[in-house]
């Protein structure tokens, strides 16, 4: 058994770490306080290669393998939540599902842009009523002549409704299958579509500087060329891409955990009280000890996943262990963290207070805590 | 334009070093790319992107410096020399300098690009005794840089009370402070293509020489010792106008700021 990265894994480790430090550090409190979204950190990222980084170099992407994809958005979480979630999304779902289902011309004509961070590419899959439910989705796309002509709505789609934003991939209802449900496909929309709307959302509790949107399309037609793989094979594409996504998904919860974590211990540390360190104290000292060992498991669990997908192996069970677990200890350790630091935990001054809230999404995004058991138990047999 | 960049790996100084016994703890001890030479890293890819410089970089060591190396060639260096000879542990300036002047000769080399110093010794002296050997004009401590034509670059060199403007006929040798540029992030793709570059590694007889040509070591460090750590301030507490007594006492008669 190998528990050593790769020579180049380690320098993106140590890289991405120094970009997070210079670039984000400084501004993620303010941009976090303005719900600002900023396009210069963007395209900043793009430029040292965060984006399409599983991407071959046929497309201009990063071609580097699952585990150097994690850390990179592990390092950005160690930091910023709202960065690691425009990383995360612009991979995993924007570019993730062209990459993998889309043909040649339209990966020619769209992944250069995105995988360079000049675009960026959104998801269109939750709609107001349709979230845990999937299949309770009403979007709709119908095939006039040589058109898709697209009706419905979708919420809380990231990287949607920026500047930057290109288009997005909605899945729509094309069809009945012959067991009387609903038959899914994906199609590919552009941001300037006449009926096309993508509307910023705003007063989030978490995430605040990354860009999320509600879309609204009313009589969009794109051409029939525009359908991304086969028509029918929507829900297919939308579960593979989501099993991708857990893995990024998961690497924010171990990025944010460790960030919480070393926050905590720094002012473990630092903080007197009764004429020590309150890192002597055991009361404090044991919340450390547990989310060192924590932190130390999930990152064990996750990045096993990644090696399960980078060898072809099936990685399903794990990704979902890994999205479920990562969150849920990144909930547990900044829950530490905020408690460490007593009064001033609660304070904005202190970036603690904002991996506190930004945790909670992971609960909730892209799969909530409950369908990933729901997951998990139906791959050992519930 | 050909160009060649010296780097050297040293020790984090950043990090907490030991010593014992006249000697440093090597436990624990991390290396670094010496960051004078990242800056001569990044002047070297600039001219290579601006002016088509074609760009080697050399180092001394072991196989453990191929991880800078790599990070170079992530950064955009194009090819590089490792000159691995244990024999030359101990090395000083003139020895190294002797080894990089047998370097230059084996390609046809139109500029030299070196950190002014590395922070491990802080000798400041390498590329200088470099051109010594090779006979170059030399300017040091150049703060920014750029190609008038194919024979002839500017350099702006910081002095003791301004800057000084120099033109310099190529071939020549420039030592680059800190402040001539900020050494960019390797970006992903350049970090896996790096993977794919061949590192030349040669030895002082590939090299077409041997230790006694490049001649033993001219000085040799007998003994590290422990720079005295700055000790903690005072703290003075009280009637506002005893302090003030207090402290020009202590000013005037134990730290002799007024002569």
């Amino acid at each position: 058994m190998d528990f050593d990265l790769t020579k180049e894994q380690e320098m993106i480790r140590k890289e991405v770490r120094k970009f997070a430090q210079k670039e984000i550090a400084p501004i993620a409190s303010e941009l976090d306080e303005k719900e600002e979204f900023s396009e210069t950190l963007t395209r900043k990222m793009g430029e040292i290669g965060l984006f399409g980084i599983f991407v071959s170099e046929q497309y201009e992407g990063q071609a580097m393998d699952y585990i150097s994809y994690i850390i990179a958005v592990e390092e950005i979480a160690r930091i910023d939540g709202s960065q690691a979630a425009t990383i995360a999304a612009g991979n995993s779902l924007g570019i993730g599902p062209i990459y993998y289902f889309g043909t040649r011309e339209q990966k020619e004509k769209y992944l250069p842009k995105l995988c360079s961070g000049e675009g960026l590419w959104g998801f269109g899959l939750t709609e107001p009523t349709a979230g845990s439910d999937a299949g309770g989705s009403k979007t709709t796309a119908v095939l006039d002549a040589n058109e898709w002509v697209i009706n419905g709505s979708k919420i809380f789609i990231t990287n949607a409704a920026c500047d930057l934003s290109m288009g997005v991939t909605v899945q729509a209802i094309t069809g009945t299958r012959d067991n009387g449900k609903p038959e899914y496909s994906c199609i590919l929309v552009e941001s300037d579509t006449p009926g096309f709307k993508a509307i910023p959302m705003h007063k989030k509790m978490m995430w605040r500087a990354s860009n999320t949107a509600e879309l609204y399309f009313d009589d969009v037609r794109v051409p029939k060329s525009n359908i991304l793989g086969k028509k029918g094979d929507g829900f297919h594409q939308m579960l593979s891409t989501l099993d991708g996504g857990r893995l990024s998904i998961g690497a924010m919860g171990l990025g944010g955990a460790q960030g919480a974590y070393d926050l905590a211990l720094q002012y473990a540390k630092e903080r007197q009280q009764f004429n020590q360190p309150i890192s002597k104290f055991q009361a404090i000292a044991f919340k450390l000890a547990d989310s060192a060992m924590e932190i130390e498991c999930a990152r064990n669990l996750l990045y096993k996943a990644c090696w399960l997908k980078n060898n072809k192996r099936p990685y399903e069970k794990e990704a979902a262990m890994g999205k479920l677990y990562c969150s849920e200890v990144m909930g547990r350790v900044t829950n530490h963290a905020v408690q460490i630091h007593g009064g001033y935990g609660l304070m904005k001054e202190y970036n603690v207070e904002r991996f506190y809230r930004d945790q909670k999404l992971l609960d909730i995004g892209e799969g909530t805590s409950e369908i990933q058991r729901l997951v998990i138990s139906r791959y050992i047999g519930c | 334009m050909k160009i060649l960049t010296t780097v050297k790996k040293v020790v984090d100084v950043e990090l907490n070093i030991h010593i014992e016994n006249g000697a440093i703890v090597e436990d624990g001890l991390q290396y670094v790319i010496n960051a004078w030479d990242e800056n001569a890293v990044e002047a070297a890819v600039v001219l290579k992107e601006n002016n088509g410089a074609q760009t080697t970089l050399v180092s001394i060591g072991g196989e453990d410096n191929t991880d800078m190396i790599r990070k170079c060639y992530a950064m955009g260096i194009e090819n590089a020399i490792l000159i691995d000879e244990p024999s030359l542990a101990g090395a000083d300036s003139f020895v190294y300098a002797r080894v990089l002047q047998k370097v230059y000769e084996t390609g046809d080399y139109d500029l030299v690009i070196a950190g002014k110093q590395a922070q491990d010794t802080d000798n400041g002296q390498t590329g200088i005794i470099l051109s010594k050997y090779l006979d170059l004009p030399c300017v040091s401590n150049v703060i920014s840089m750029e190609v008038m034509d194919e024979t002839h670059i500017k350099v702006s060199r910081l002095g003791d009370g301004g800057i000084e403007i120099v033109e310099l006929a190529l071939p020549a040798v420039v030592t680059v402070s800190d402040s001539i540029n900020e050494p960019r992030l390797p970006a992903m793709r350049g970090i896996m293509m790096a993977k794919k570059k061949k590192i030349e590694i040669m030895d002082l007889a590939k090299l077409g020489t041997s230790l006694d040509e490049v001649g033993g070591a001219k000085s040799q460090i007998v003994e590290f010792m422990k720079s005295k750590t700055r000790q903690g301030g005072q703290k003075f507490e009280g009637d506002a106008a005893e302090i003030t007594t207090r402290v020009v006492d202590l000013l005037a008669n134990e730290a002799k700021v007024f002569i």
